[in-house]
C-alpha cells in the first residue's frame, strides 16, 4: 500500500519558520511508523531529523505526534491508524531543534526537581532492604515508566505553564514516595504541594492515553495528591 | 536557532485527546459563560433600574429568548454533574480506572435530563 506522510519541518539554518512537507512511501501494513520515517531518510531526504535509539518502545527517545495524538514511532504500526495518510509532528510544548526533534531539558530540570532517586539515611544492612511482595505492588506501576515525554507534553495544563512539573516528574515521585525502603517522601511531598506541583493537574486524562507504557498516571498524580492532603501515605 | 516553545490553540484544540479532554474544554466554556451571564445579569438589572439604559434592555431581551436559556440551562448542567465527576475521581484515585465508564455514565446523566428540560421549556416558550 501507498502511504502519504505529511511531516513537520523546520532547519534552524535556513528557515525562518516550520513549514510541513509531504513524501509518498511503499509500506505494508505491519510496518511501524519509524520504519516509514526511516525510509523518507534513507531513500527520499537525508536531511529529515528525528530521534530514534532501541525502536522497541524502551528507550522512549521517538515520541512524537502521530495523527494528532502522542505515541512512540516504533510503537505505532499503520494498520492501526486506519489510514493511509499520516501527519508527523514534534511532541507540543517544548522548543523544537530541528524537525521532530525537540529540547528535552526542561522536562528534564522537572524530572530532577522531584529527586527521582532512592532516599535513606539508615546505614545499609549487611543483606538487601526487605520488602514484601504487597509494599512492591504499591509503587510497581509506575516502575514502568521510560521518560518519553510524551504524557507531559500532552498535557494541557502543561501547555499553559512550562513551570508545571508535569505528569512524568509526578509519576517517578510516586515510584519513590509509595517505597517502603525510601525515606525521602516528606520533602517530595512538600516540593509537590507547591503551585506548580500536583495541584495544577485538572484530571484531563490526556497523560493516561498517551503513556504508551499504559501506566495509570492519573491515578498516580491522585495518589499523591491524596498523601498531601491526608499526610498518609496508606 | 531553536524553535521557541509555544502552543497556539489552533494546535492545543487539534490534539486528539477524545472525550476527557472535550469534557474539560467544555467545563471550562460553560463555566466562563456562567460567569459573564450572573455578571451581565445584575449590571443590566442595575442599568434597567436605574438608568433606563437601552443596552439593559436589549440584554434583558436576549437572555430571556429561548436560544438563549437552552444555552445557559446546558452550561449549568453541564458543568455541575461534570464537576461532580471530577470530585468524585479526585476524592478516591482507585475509581480512576473507571474513567471511561464515568464519562459514559456523566452523559448518560446529562443528555436525558437536558432533553427533558429542554422539552418543557420549548413546550412553554410555544404555548406561551
Amino acid at each position: 500500500m501507498q502511504v502519504t506522510l505529511k511531516i513537520f519541518r523546520y532547519n534552524p539554518e535556513t528557515d525562518k519558520k516550520p513549514h510541513y512537507e509531504t513524501y509518498t512511501v511503499e509500506a505494508e501494513p505491519t510496518d511501524r511508523v519509524l520504519d516509514l520515517l526511516e525510509k523518507v531518510k534513507g531513500e527520499q531526504d537525508g536531511t529529515l531529523t528525528f530521534r530514534r535509539s532501541c525502536a522497541h518502545g524502551v528507550c522512549g527517545s521517538d515520541a512524537m505526534r502521530i495523527n494528532g495524538v502522542n505515541r512512540l514511532a516504533c510503537k505505532v504500526l499503520v494498520q492501526d491508524l486506519g489510514t493511509n495518510r499520516i501527519t508527523v509532528e514534534p511532541l507540543l510544548g517544548l522548543p523544537t531543534i530541528k524537525d521532530l526533534v525537540v529540547d528535552m531539558e526542561p522536562f528534564f530540570e522537572h524530572y530532577r526537581s522531584v529527586k527521582p532517586y532512592f532516599i535513606n539515611n539508615d546505614p545499609p544492612p549487611k543483606k538487601e532492604r526487605l520488602q514484601s511482595p504487597e509494599e512492591r505492588a504499591r509503587f510497581d506501576d509506575t516502575t514502568k515508566c521510560i521518560l518519553c515525554g510524551a504524557c507531559t507534553t500532552s498535557c494541557p495544563s502543561f501547555w499553559l505553564d512550562d513551570q508545571y512539573v508535569g505528569p512524568a516528574a509526578i509519576v517517578n515521585a510516586h515510584r519513590f514516595i509509595f517505597d517502603s525502603r525510601d525515606q525521602g517522601a516528606e520533602e517530595r511531598l512538600k516540593i509537590l504541594a507547591d503551585q506548580f506541583g500536583v495541584f495544577r493537574c485538572h484530571t484531563i486524562f490526556n497523560c493516561t492515553l498517551a503513556c504508551p507504557r499504559e501506566i495509570q498516571i492519573t491515578r498516580a498524580i491522585g495518589e499523591v495528591r491524596k498523601a498531601i492532603a491526608t499526610g498518609r501515605l496508606d | 536557532m531553536t524553535l521557541p516553545r509555544r502552543v497556539p490553540l489552533s494546535a492545543a484544540l487539534r490534539y486528539r485527546g477524545g472525550g476527557p479532554m472535550w469534557a474539560w474544554i467544555l467545563h471550562r466554556i460553560s463555566g466562563l459563560s456562567m460567569i459573564i451571564f450572573v455578571a451581565l445579569h445584575v449590571l443590566a438589572g442595575f442599568g434597567i433600574q436605574q438608568l433606563g439604559s437601552d443596552w439593559a434592555i436589549w440584554y434583558n431581551t436576549l437572555y430571556e429568548s429561548l436560544a438563549f436559556q437552552l444555552f445557559i440551562y446546558f452550561c449549568v448542567i453541564f458543568h455541575a454533574v461534570n464537576g461532580l465527576r471530577i470530585i468524585i475521581l479526585d476524592t478516591w484515585p482507585a475509581l480512576i480506572k473507571f474513567q471511561r465508564e464515568f464519562i459514559w455514565l456523566e452523559w448518560a446523566i446529562v443528555l436525558p435530563v437536558y432533553a427533558l428540560t429542554a422539552w418543557i421549556m420549548i413546550q412553554n416558550s410555544l404555548g406561551g
